[in-house]
């Protein structure tokens, strides 16, 4: 009762002086506008890069030909030919953990004509179990089936961008074009899928048979990658050995000899679209914290400056009946409560900046409770630690004192 | 029955190697309820340091001070609170109210560091009692002197202490709103306050029932005031003689 009254009188004695109040906030406001931007534009970005990881699929993983470094890079100096359709057919089979497996082929420049007008995308090669493995399907007409696999049949499926590029509104299914010199029929329409984790257009692509890929349009055997499917995200690692024993075994290559493919797996996706920013917000966390601690340096001062002025009121307050410990806590309260509301501004311009940087920028933001709670606590923590100081310099005031000096 | 009483209280100050100053050298003195006292000396005589100690705001560098007859010297600093808090009213030459905050806050101020309840009604009822019912919500600035005394006297009362005490309370007013506090001080005692009023006019003094002279720390005379004057007499005076009191 009495403690909550004192409370309650410390808190409106602030608003008695409001140029003080106001100075002491902004270091504050500045500390958390910050990290709420920081944790906002971070968790946006980590959404984004989820969502790219969800297409890539969390319960598969992928297998490139070749060491390179690059995702799905396939042939980063060399060619490497090691990498046979065979191979998924072995995945599949062998390990039990694996689902599924799409082998494909790939090509970066495949020229696209249809009657006057050309148009080069990426090209591939794939089988039908493209569609289960990748959860992607043709949105109208078919997908390559078995039949046009094992016939090499020259029919082909067509993404978005590509039917907008050289179709625009027109039904394009059933029409010629020809990939290179050789013609095909287009069968289907893939649905859009959007941008890749690595950041390209997934939709600007077109799919052939894969065996009519490596007879008509490269002229290989080997394939670029085989995208596995397993039946549980939990086996991952289990898999990832598995695959990697049973290809080294298949390559025959002795130990000690590096791997002549690359196992991507989502962690490693996650993984890499994060670095970036992950860097940037580090940075700015730390311009959060130093004008935290600058702010909470300011109001020390400004304290204890405000301290010496209300010297009197001190002394007046203690002489009808304040006890040393009321005034610390009445000192305590106002920094705290300064620090909290310096907070709930910098919260609120915070998530105000953060969508006008979403914007100006297009890095989309997403407001995070956990980032509000945490600029909470460090504005009371930050607010605690710089009162400690001028409330035990304020409770240490003698009242005979401060009252016998004339003012 | 006595309020307070000093036992034999010294309080030396000593600054570096300078000869320690006396402020009050071996004051004895009882003050009983319903008394109106007033300590007079010249300054830098001890009357500040005297009514500190009695106050309880300050402790005695020898001797003891009792009040309603229980020592204080034993009194940890937080209970020493607590005995201003329920038992003693100050009131300053300088006012000392808040800035920017109105006489009833003002008056509430004591209250908020008690455990009494209806703090509000109970210190607009102190505003009445010294004639401010109708400037409750007026702050500091918007008030004369002799009004923000007005306000300091009732927060000295607004927790119905057993003695007050009133340092030059009419120092920095001028000679009407003196008497204005003064006549205050009469009806107080008159319905039974026990008063202690320092002050270094003879004048001011004659306004109370019993003067005790100090010099130099020491009590030189302690006599009953059997010519008391009058506040309201002075102030009907003036009421007939306007222009020559400023
Ligand atoms: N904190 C202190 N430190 C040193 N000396 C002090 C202190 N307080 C008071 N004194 C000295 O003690 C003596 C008594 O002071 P006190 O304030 O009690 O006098 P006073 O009678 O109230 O005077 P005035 O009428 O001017 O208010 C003075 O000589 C003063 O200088
Ligand atoms: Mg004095």
């Amino acid at each position: 009762m009495k403690t909550g009254r004192i409370l309650t009188h410390s808190i409106r004695e602030l608003g008695k002086n409001k140029p003080r109040t106001f100075f002491m906030m902004i270091g504050i406001v500045i500390g958390v506008t910050t990290v709420t931007l920081v944790l906002s534009a971070g968790l946006g970005a980590r959404r984004k890069v989820m969502e790219r990881v969800r297409k890539f699929g969390l319960n598969s993983l992928m297998v490139s030909a070749g060491g390179g470094r690059e995702m799905g890079g396939g042939t980063a100096s060399l060619p490497v030919v090691t990498l046979k359709a065979d191979d998924a057919e072995a995945i599949k089979h062998e390990i039990r953990a694996v689902k599924d497996t799409a082998p494909f082929n790939r090509k970066g420049d495949g020229m696209l004509k249809y009657r006057e007008k050309s148009y080069t995308t990426r090209v591939f090669g794939v089988t039908p179990s493209w569609q289960p493995v990748w959860d992607w399907y043709a949105e109208k007409g078919n997908f390559i089936s078995d039949d046009d696999h094992a016939r090499m049949n020259r029919v082909c499926v067509i993404a978005p961008t590509v039917q907008q590029e050289l179709f625009g509104e027109a039904d394009p299914i059933g029409e010629q074009i020809r990939i290179g010199t050789v013609p095909f029929e287009i069968i289907g329409i893939m649905e859009p899928k959007g941008i890749s984790p690595g950041g390209g257009d997934m939709d600007n692509r077109v799919y052939i048979p894969l065996s009519t890929f490596s007879r008509r349009i490269a002229n290989v055997d080997h394939i670029t990658n085989i995208k596995v499917l397993l039946r549980d995200r939990a086996d991952m690692n289990r898999a990832v050995e598995d695959i990697r024993s049973l290809l080294r075994g298949r390559h025959s290559l002795a130990p000690g000899v590096p791997d002549d493919f690359r196992i991507t797996t989502p962690v490693e996706v996650t993984r890499m679209a994060e670095r970036v920013s992950g860097t940037f917000s580090l940075f700015l966390v730390l311009v959060a914290a130093v004008s935290l601690v600058a702010g909470g340096f300011v109001i020390t001062n400004i304290m204890l400056i405000s301290i010496g002025e209300r010297r009197r009121e001190i002394g007046l307050r203690m002489a009808v009946g304040a006890r040393a410990r009321d005034i610390r806590n009445q000192f305590l309260v106002e920094t705290i409560t300064i620090t909290v509301f310096g907070g709930l501004a910098g919260i609120v311009i915070g998530i105000g900046g953060a969508f006008v940087m979403e914007v100006l920028t297009e890095i989309p933001v997403a407001f995070s409770w956990h980032g509000a709670a945490l600029g909470l606590v460090f504005s009371a923590l930050v607010g605690l630690a710089a009162g400690v100081h001028p409330a035990k310099r304020a409770a240490a005031i003698q009242p005979v004192e401060a009252l016998s000096k004339q003012g | 029955m006595v309020i307070v009483e000093t036992k034999d209280i010294t309080k030396v100050y000593q600054k570096g190697t300078d000869v320690p100053i006396y402020a009050v050298r071996n004051v004895s003195l009882s003050i009983s309820r319903g008394e109106f006292v007033a300590v007079m000396g010249p300054s830098g005589s001890g009357k500040s340091t005297l009514m500190n100690i009695m106050g309880c705001l300050d402790r005695p560098g020898e001797g003891h001070v009792l009040l309603d007859g229980q020592p204080v010297h034993t009194l940890s600093d937080e209970d020493l609170a607590r005995v201003r808090n329920e038992k003693i009213g100050f009131v300053f030459q300088s006012f000392n109210l808040l800035p920017n905050t109105s006489a009833l806050e003002n008056v509430e101020l004591p209250l908020i560091y008690s455990d009494r309840d209806h703090i509000t009604e109970t210190a607009k009822s102190a505003l009445e009692k010294v004639g401010l019912a109708d400037r409750l919500h007026h702050t500091p600035a918007e008030l004369s002197g002799g009004q923000q005394q007005r306000v300091a006297i009732a927060r000295a009362l607004v927790n119905d202490p057993e003695i007050l005490f009133a340092d030059e309370p009419t120092g920095n007013l001028d000679s009407r709103a003196g008497y204005e506090i003064m006549a205050l001080f009469q009806d107080l005692h008159a319905q039974g306050r026990t008063l202690v009023l320092v002050t270094h006019d003879a004048g001011l003094a004659g306004y109370a029932t019993r003067i005790i002279q100090i010099a130099d720390g020491r009590i030189t005379s302690d006599k009953e005031n059997r010519k008391t004057r009058v506040a309201r007499d002075e102030l009907k005076k003036m009421a007939e003689t306007p222009e020559v009191n400023e």
